[in-house]
């Protein structure tokens, strides 16, 4: 039976430690939320796919984790490797998280310089305080970046606030951006994956070869 | 850092990351740290070009060789065998999820000053000019009963015992020559030197067949190298180590590895902080007072601007100068790779030259190689000790891994880390504990 391949898209999350990136995941997933107590539910769970309809055109976000190497040390290189988009998460509720945006944009723009690149403030549900991250200061860092950033975005991980209509806009732009690209990368593409069928070939009798 | 592990691996090679994923997916809890500010200790890729220029104390060249940042260079040469080791170890860890790869495009070997395909199957042994037609039929039914040979049935062994019988008594029963021999134990099983001439031939079909069934994967050569080179390896399996729990630190020096009753490891110090721990696994930079010399390596990183003559404009490709042929007692490795696995920018190469040192004049011996790939724009030579642990690690509880040899591939790593793993634990690496169902996009 024919399949039509449905383009797969690498985005990738980046951002400090702390500011959600693994509930902004876990809402990807499953549409869930734990508490902090819960958090090692994610183990061996780094990366996970989903169908977006964006128009006719059907598109999958594979959405990246960090698995937390940022807590001490830093992202392996190899994380930004082959992404197509790239959402910088802050959170509302902590302005440190949003001064070291810039740090992760380098990241971002030297690892994988073809990426579209998104910010998300987090935790908008900070309720009774004032964010310590306005509007204002969102705007002043997008303009500083000579236009790097594609779009903005607040999502609530705790209430799932946001969260849809982030991954449904960042599925659209990438769809518009990678229209032409995606159409001649499945042609030129020759660096392949090892993957399960591989795997079972292995497994099998080599054929010796015949002359 | 003041917490107690299970185990602590320092430096983040190659080695040390795929010990530090398979503890940490065994579910040990696992503290891993580099002296670097990067991943990959030897095992990196080296990036941007400036960097390199650096690190051999060498003035940046300027806007030369395109854009530093295309640039992916590799400190320690290798390739995957596609049937080998390390891709079971890849794809039983799913570490080959963050991975992509190209094959190899050329494999060749030098005779007589110049370089020839390495032939492999029948149809190629009898159109190879590296053999007189005789010769050549010969070499024909020698790689037939190689093929058809199958270990857990002698009746395909025929009226020979390769399982007792040396390598070299099986040369004679086919009457290969000098050079056949020569092309075969190193182009073919890839042995670094003659020793293997007295062992088991059995030793030397598996390998023959290693390498004849990792070219019917992909046709053009056995060998895969990943795109934006082998620093990607380290950093996968770090990161399948991360995901299963292990905590990472970058740019920490290591100023004690603290022993306590009867000699056995009880943590490791950093400044004033002690992390506690069972075990330690490391490289041998870590433990200079219990690791010994076992030789040297020499390695010259080359920046060509063209490909290998006679290698039909290979963009990528391995070239092995069996050790007779230029008088010496090991193998000389050249290999060579561009821009279409993205480590250097358009246009040009990097090659590599390598071997095991056994002259006071290691930049001499490597010289049969260089031919090869001149003109070269840049050179960048080192030459390391090779390095082993003094003991087992059963009583310290510190295992140490040797350094990289000088073989061209991946399998002598593999084996020095499942049996580190081996040592360490006291079981075989059990690749059922990884949970395939998770994250794996191709369900």
């Amino acid at each position: 039976m024919a399949t039509v391949r449905i383009p797969k898209q690498k985005v990738i999350l980046c951002g400090d430690y702390g500011v959600g990136k693994s509930s902004l995941f876990r809402r990807f997933t499953n549409n869930t939320f734990v508490t902090e107590t819960d958090r090692k539910s994610t183990l061996g769970l780094d990366h996970i796919d989903r169908e977006y309809n964006v128009g006719e055109k059907q598109i999958k976000l594979q959405l990246w984790d960090t698995g937390g190497m940022e807590r001490v040390a830093s992202v392996t290189s190899s994380y930004y490797k082959f992404a197509e988009g790239a959402i910088l998460v802050f959170a509302l509720d902590n302005a440190a998280s949003f001064h070291s945006l810039s740090q992760h944009l380098l990241d971002i723009v030297t690892y994988a310089e073809n990426a579209k690149i998104f910010i998300c403030g987090n935790k908008s549900d900070v309720d009774g305080r004032e964010p310590e991250v306005s509007d204002a200061d969102v705007e002043a860092f997008c303009e500083q970046c000579h236009s790097l950033i594609s779009a903005t975005y607040k999502t609530s991980c705790r209430t799932g606030e946001g969260i849809e209509e982030m991954f449904q806009d960042i599925s659209r732009q990438l769809v518009q951006a990678n229209r032409s690209k995606m159409e001649l990368q499945a042609l030129e593409r020759e660096s392949f994956k090892i993957d399960k069928a591989y795997e079972a070939e292995l497994n099998e009798e080599p054929s010796s070869c015949s002359c | 850092m003041n917490e107690e592990y299970d185990a602590i691996v320092l430096g983040t090679g190659l080695k040390e990351c795929i010990l530090s994923g398979m503890l940490s997916v065994s579910g040990k809890k696992v503290l891993h740290i580099d002296r670097n500010k990067y991943y990959g200790g030897e095992s990196a890729s080296i990036t941007p070009l400036e960097e390199l220029f650096q690190r051999f104390g060498l003035e940046a060249p300027g806007e030369k060789f395109g854009r530093g940042r295309d640039w992916n260079v590799d400190l320690i040469p290798k390739f995957l065998m596609a049937n080998g080791q390390l891709v079971k170890l890849l794809i039983h860890t799913g570490v080959t999820r963050y991975l992509e790869f190209k094959s190899i495009e050329g494999s060749y070997v030098y005779k007589g000053g110049k370089i020839a395909k390495v032939p492999v199957d029948q149809k190629e042994a009898l159109t190879s000019d590296l053999m007189g037609m005789f010769e050549k039929r010969r070499f024909r039914s020698f790689l037939i009963y190689v093929q058809d040979f199958r270990e857990d049935d002698p009746k395909t062994w025929k009226d020979f015992d390769p399982t007792k019988s040396n390598m070299q008594s099986m040369y004679d029963k086919f009457s290969l020559d000098k050079n056949t021999q020569d092309f075969t134990g190193h182009a073919l099983a890839l042995y670094r030197d003659d020793e293997y001439l007295n062992e088991p031939a059995v030793n030397t079909i598996r390998r023959i067949k290693l390498y004849s069934d990792s070219l019917a994967r992909y046709g053009k050569s056995p060998y895969l190298y990943p795109m934006y080179g082998l620093g990607e390896l380290p950093q996968g399996f770090a990161r399948l180590s991360a995901i299963y729990g292990g905590t990472y630190m970058l740019d920490k020096a290591i100023d004690e590895i603290v022993l306590g009753e009867g000699g056995k490891v009880v943590g490791v110090r950093s400044g004033d902080e002690i992390a506690k721990c069972k075990q330690v696994y490391c490289d041998p930079s870590y433990v200079a007072d219990k690791v010994r010399k076992r030789g040297k390596v020499i390695r010259c990183i080359c920046i060509l601007d063209h490909p290998v003559s006679s290698t039909k404009d290979a963009l990528s490709t391995q070239i092995i100068i069996p050790q007779k042929q230029v008088g010496r007692k090991s193998d000389i490795y050249v290999s060579l790779v561009s821009s279409t696995h993205q480590v250097s920018s358009k246009g040009w190469f990097v090659g590599m030259v390598s071997t095991t040192v056994e002259s006071n004049n290691p930049e001499a011996e490597i010289k049969p190689g260089l031919d090869l790939l001149e003109p070269i724009a840049q050179k960048f030579v080192t030459i390391s000790d090779y390095l082993e642990p003094v003991d087992d690690g059963q009583e310290s509880q510190i295992f140490i891994s040797e350094s990289y040899d000088a073989t061209t591939h991946f399998e002598t790593t593999c084996l020095d880390v499942l049996n580190i793993f081996k040592r360490g634990t006291g079981e075989t690496f059990d690749f059922s504990k990884i949970k395939h169902e998770l994250g794996d996009e191709d369900q």
